[in-house]
């Protein structure tokens, strides 16, 4: 019934000097659909997230990508093998423009140490990253610098830097944090065109965005995990409405 | 190896700890800035040095070492929050390399200061009378005033421990280490606590500065020359770390101490290879937290 | 996000008309001829060629740094070493062994990356604040070492650097005159120039802007950080060690200040006046520092002091040095 997970957690912990951040998390996330990891406050959810993007390597447990045990892969190998991500905080290159912000994501795959040929010359960067800019709606703010982006956009821009790593598995942490309904709303629009031909993880407090986009969830409490399902799963279980209970809805 | 006695190893242990006593002020001062500030002070010898300059004209003023002893760090402590306060201050929007970059320009500015207000070459200063001859402790005698160094740097180390686990001030240095928006939330004045921080950071710097003055004596090039080990005993213990100041200040000392005895022409470079060792196997230091401003 | 300073070459502007600015796309464009035609006709400008030689060699050890500090983002207080480290094996060479100037050179070169690459293993590894530190620590290190190497003159530093005329290809240049001394160590800068040129116009150039801008960023993009850094760690060490090597055939001697703390601080000075993350602003820095030297040590021998007054100025208020600061006012004026 489900096909092999792009990613998947096997016992994953994770502690720090003696605080238990996560604890024994078996996570699948499958393939071409949308997965939102949710929970309350300290649910260790930015944790999780670190442990999928490569920026932390967990105290125990493994992570497989596409069957692959990556666990204690080098950070920076992970856009190489196909997971990108968007920062919770905006994470950009503040003087370079729109376009070579994303033209360095590109460039990454290309060439890293070449001292020789003109980067301006490699074929197709450009255009390339001008598409990525157009996907996100930032066509024709491609010459800026990110620093001078409004901040709905500086997100929009992140997405693009993410996309240029061509991921398979594309990570995002909280992309409509500090947004308006309206960019949420166009925010939102944008992430339900990328999922598809990729997996979207998504980390979000926004329930009523959350519950509308995902297609699966995975509830986080205290470090543990504690339900996995659809939305609908997800509304009528007890546990997560008692964990929930008081924190609201948005 | 012979002429090596016992005697003689304790002595030099001994030596290493008075020497690794002043290391662990500089270590510690520098330390409390960065922990506040996160400022690496580049200035920390230049502080060092005007505190000796100023404790031997001091002493040769009131005619009292012990007065120096107060006053040099007191003073010293004041130029630094000035420096602080106009200097520093304006660059800490600006990212980690400015506030140490303004440091470096103080530090030659106080250098040719105080080379154009007292010479070129240097002042020398004798111990103290009191401090002077050496204690007889079991099987060897030590020095009196290398013991009265350790002893000051002890009770001094006691002092900040006590002011830092156990007073609200303390709890203020060490919230605004790790988290300066709390504390700002807590509705705290923060640049008191900074001016306040880097005045005793530097005021210990000058204290330590008087106190090797009877050891080798003043000389405005003495500040660049302990710049480097305050540095080394830094990584090495680990930036952040009172304790690993500690560990670090006395391991440096001692293991310098030894070098002289046993390998002469690389004690310079021991510590250096001290350094090194650490960094090999334990990047952020004996004592450091690894990832904390990466 | 890190400090606002410039990327090496200015971004391109959709209908310019402002002359200068015009003027400025077309130098930025052929920025090396630029820097040819200047430093080729610098030395009729000074009050005698020693001065000109002296900023073009301290211009190309502020270039080195400038690869490291204003580009990769790193700041290194231990640069000393390398300028050291190229001057004496050059030195040691040449005097020692009688080795000819064109091997001597490549061979300091080689021998400052060897160095950086041991101490760049060690530097860059441990969190970012250490790196000023250890990079200070590990530079008075190397100075002890060659302090007490017998071939290096300890104190007295190293003598009978002689190289008095050079010929290669049918060309012969009398290195005791003057002008054409400058124009052997111009020959040589010339091709530094047009290679650190290449080096940032290529993949390279923006993986270690990339790395400046923003590491966890570039980190997350692919960018392998600590490798990055290494690399611009040897290759900046390799400018400083030339700009060392053709300083012992100048000074026809090696002093052991070249290895100094004050060293390594000066070229931080030099850079950061000059103008941090430009082409041309480390020679602008050079040469400002050092005409100040020259003049203000005339009238007093507390020059130091203004420099050190001037610099914290800088530092305080123009922080994108001489050549930055004018670079960004022609671009941004609107």
């Amino acid at each position: 019934m489900t096909a092999d997970p792009v990613i998947e957690t096997r016992g994953v912990g994770m502690r720090f000097q003696g605080f238990t951040a996560l604890k024994d998390v078996n996570v699948r996330i499958q393939p071409g659909i949308l997965t939102s990891i949710i929970g309350p406050n300290g649910a260790g959810k930015s944790t999780f997230f670190n442990i999928l993007s490569g920026a932390l390597r967990p105290s125990d447990g493994r992570v497989l990508f596409q069957g692959n045990d990556i666990t204690g892969t080098s950070p920076h190998q992970f856009a190489h093998i196909g997971i990108a991500k968007s920062f919770q905080i905006t994470n950009l290159f503040p003087n370079f423009t729109a376009l070579e912000n994303v033209r360095i994501g590109l460039q990454a795959h290309v060439s890293r140490y070449g001292l020789w040929r003109r980067r301006a010359l490699l074929q197709g960067l450009t255009e390339e990253a001008m598409a990525l800019l157009d996907t996100v709606g930032l066509a024709d703010c491609a010459q800026r610098p990110a620093r001078e982006l409004a901040h709905g956009q500086q997100r929009a821009l992140e997405i693009a830097v993410a996309l240029a790593a061509r991921p398979r598995l594309l990570l995002m942490d909280e992309p409509t944090a500090g947004m308006s309904p309206e960019e949420t709303r166009v925010m939102m629009d944008l992430i339900r065109k990328l999922v598809g031909e990729r997996t979207v993880v998504l980390v979000e407090h926004k329930m009523k965005m959350v519950m509308s986009i995902s297609e699966r969830l995975v509830v986080l409490h205290h470090g543990e995990l504690i339900a996995e399902g659809t939305p609908d799963d997800i509304r009528g279980n007890e546990m997560v409405r008692r964990v929930y209970l008081g924190q609201g809805q948005h | 190896m012979d002429g090596i006695t016992p005697q003689l190893l304790a002595l030099q242990v001994f030596t290493g700890l008075a020497l690794g006593a002043i290391y662990v002020l500089l270590a510690v001062g520098l330390s409390l800035i960065f922990g506040m500030l996160t400022v690496v002070n580049f200035a920390h010898g230049a502080f060092f040095m005007l505190g000796a300059y100023v404790g031997v004209f001091a002493a040769e003023q009131t005619g009292s070492f012990w007065a120096a002893l107060v006053l040099a760090p007191l003073a010293v402590a004041a130029v630094g929050m000035v420096c602080e306060r106009w200097l520093i201050r304006p660059l800490y929007g600006r990212g980690i390399d400015y506030p140490l970059l303004l440091t470096f320009g103080l530090a030659y500015i106080m250098v040719e200061g105080v080379r154009i207000g007292f010479g070129k070459s240097g002042l020398p200063f004798d111990t103290p009378e009191l401090l002077q001859g050496s204690v007889s402790l079991g099987f060897a005698d030590f020095p009196t005033y290398r013991l009265f160094v350790i002893a000051v740097v002890a009770a001094l180390l006691l002092g900040l421990w006590l002011l830092i686990e156990r007073t609200s001030f303390g709890l203020i240095v060490r919230a605004g280490a790790r988290d300066p928006v709390i504390v700002r939330v807590l509705g705290i004045d923060v640049s008191r606590v900074w001016l306040l921080v880097f005045g005793m950071g530097t005021g210990i710097a000058a204290l330590a500065g008087v106190l090797s003055a009877p050891l080798q004596g003043v000389s405005p090039e003495m500040g660049t020359s302990v710049l480097t080990v305050a540095f080394v005993v830094t990584v090495v213990g680990g930036m952040g770390s009172l304790m690993g100041a500690v560990v670090a200040g006395l391991l440096v000392g001692v293991v310098e101490s030894l070098a002289v005895l046993f390998f002469p022409e690389a004690a310079k470079v021991s510590m250096f290879v001290l350094m090194a060792g650490v960094l090999l196997v334990r990047p952020q230091g004996l004592f450091g937290r690894a990832g904390l401003m990466a | 996000m890190t400090t606002t300073i410039k990327a090496a070459a200015p971004p391109i502007e959709i209908g310019t008309r402002h002359p200068a600015r015009r003027a400025l796309r077309a130098i930025a464009k052929h920025r090396i001829a630029a820097t040819f035609v200047v430093l080729a006709v610098f030395p009729w400008l000074m009050p005698y060629q020693s001065l000109a030689i002296n900023i073009l060699i301290y211009g190309l050890y502020a270039v080195g740094f400038n690869l490291l500090f204003g580009y990769t983002g790193l700041l290194s207080f231990g640069h000393a070493a390398f300028l050291g480290v190229g001057a004496y094996t050059a030195g040691i060479l040449i005097a020692q062994h009688g080795t000819a100037w064109w091997l001597a050179i490549p061979l300091a070169i080689v021998a400052g990356c060897v160095v950086a690459l041991a101490m760049g293993l060690l530097a860059i590894r441990t969190r970012g604040i250490y790196f000023a530190m250890v990079t200070l620590a590990l530079s008075q290190c190397v100075y002890f070492l060659i302090y007490q190497l017998p071939a290096s003159g300890g104190e007295n530093g190293l003598r009978g650097v002689n190289v008095s005329e050079v010929s290669l290809l049918g060309l012969k240049l009398d290195l005791l005159n003057p002008m054409q001394k400058y124009y052997f160590v111009f020959a040589f800068v010339m091709v530094a120039m047009a290679v650190l040129s290449r080096i940032l116009a290529s993949p390279f150039g923006g993986a270690i802007e990339a790395v400046r801008e923003n590491e966890a960023r570039a980190r997350a993009c692919g960018f392998d950080v600590e490798r990055t850094k290494l690399l611009s760690f040897v290759l900046s060490a390799g400018f400083c060690a030339l700009a060392g090597a053709l300083n012992a055939i100048h000074l026809s001697s090696v002093p052991i200040e070249t290895l100094h703390y004050a060293t390594s601080g000066m070229v931080v000075m030099l850079c950061l006046l000059g103008g941090m993350g430009t082409y041309f602003g480390p020679f602008v820095g050079a040469a400002l520092l050092l005409l100040i030297q020259d003049t203000a040590s005339a009238w007093t021998e507390h020059w130091q002091l203004y420099v050190g007054i001037v610099f914290i100025f800088f530092v305080l208020f123009f922080p994108k040095g001489v050549w930055g600061t004018l670079l960004e006012r022609l671009n941004h004026d609107r």
